[in-house]
């Protein structure tokens, strides 16, 4: 069974390997699962991939506790997330979800759901650089060094620069948007 | 790094970092001493969320892009399954002649 460190070093170093390894493995028997209950292949290949985003945050986030394979841990994950669709669709109330995989990614509040959501669309502007340092360190949580070597810096030094620069793009691009709330 | 940049990674600090006792009380003295300290940090933690869900858009991406090379994979295996299945119920026939 792979332990959470080795997971998350195989995420950090080599994502797209990684998660095509879950992928390959995993979505059968969740397909199956899920048509099995009532739902389609585009709803099984929905809550998988859920699943994974679960996965993926709470692995690099160093929060991820597996008590059995990790091809185990995301079927237990997307079947209560179904489980959980279903009856969000019959607008049933929820009974008989597993402790262990009753995850679901952290909402944000409403209000700052639609400030964040605006805030997604200046990084989508932002230049490809940027927004790759950006989303490299504060998403993918990629160490600097990587992010460095990967990105054609000179040392970690220049990398830290970069990523604070592209952040102050960021909030300048933002400060229009909010100006009102965030006047100075 | 300029002032500007480096007040960007005290806020970071405090945001996303795991400061001590005494960093915790120097930024409490702050905050009373720095009347912008506390909307730059509203500020900067919306960024953060900004971030995180451009982050799993972008994870999304690369999740469907996964998705499609595997369907794409399996076509291609059940096309070639196939294939080979008619040639071999052809070919004995065809030995035959």
């Amino acid at each position: 069974m792979e332990t959470t460190a080795s997971l998350r070093h195989a995420l950090l170093t080599d994502r797209h390997r990684t998660l095509t390894g879950l992928y390959q493995r995993t979505f059968p028997m969740v397909r199956r699962h899920v048509q099995q209950h009532g739902g389609s292949a585009q709803d099984a290949k929905d809550v998988f991939q859920d699943a994974l985003v679960i996965f993926y945050e709470k692995a690099v986030g160093e929060t991820l506790v597996l008590s059995a394979s990790v091809s185990t841990y995301l079927v237990g994950v997307s079947r209560n997330l179904w489980r959980r669709e279903l009856a969000r669709r019959r607008q049933q109330p929820l009974t008989g979800l597993t402790e262990e995989h009753a995850e679901r990614l952290p909402e944000l509040e409403s209000a700052e759901t639609s400030a964040a959501l605006s805030v997604l669309d200046y990084v989508e502007q932002l230049g490809e650089r940027c927004k790759s340092v950006l989303l490299a360190f504060y998403y993918f949580q990629q160490p600097l060094e990587q992010i460095a070597r990967t990105h054609d810096y000179r040392s970690v030094r220049s990398a830290t620069v970069q990523k604070f620069k592209c952040l102050e793009r960021l909030r300048a691009a933002v400060r229009t948007l909010f100006a009102h709330d965030f006047a100075r | 790094m300029r002032p500007a940049l480096k007040r960007l990674q005290l806020i970071e600090r405090h945001l996303l970092g795991h400061p001590t006792a005494t960093e915790a009380a120097a930024w409490q003295v702050q905050l009373f001493t720095d009347p912008e300290l506390a909307t730059d940090t509203e500020a900067q933690h919306l960024l953060y969320q900004g971030l995180q869900l451009a982050g799993r858009k972008q994870l999304r991406q690369e999740l469907d892009l996964i998705h499609a090379q595997l369907a794409g994979t399996a076509r291609r295996q059940r096309w070639l399954q196939a294939a080979l299945h008619a040639v071999r119920r052809v070919l004995p026939q065809a030995l035959r002649r």
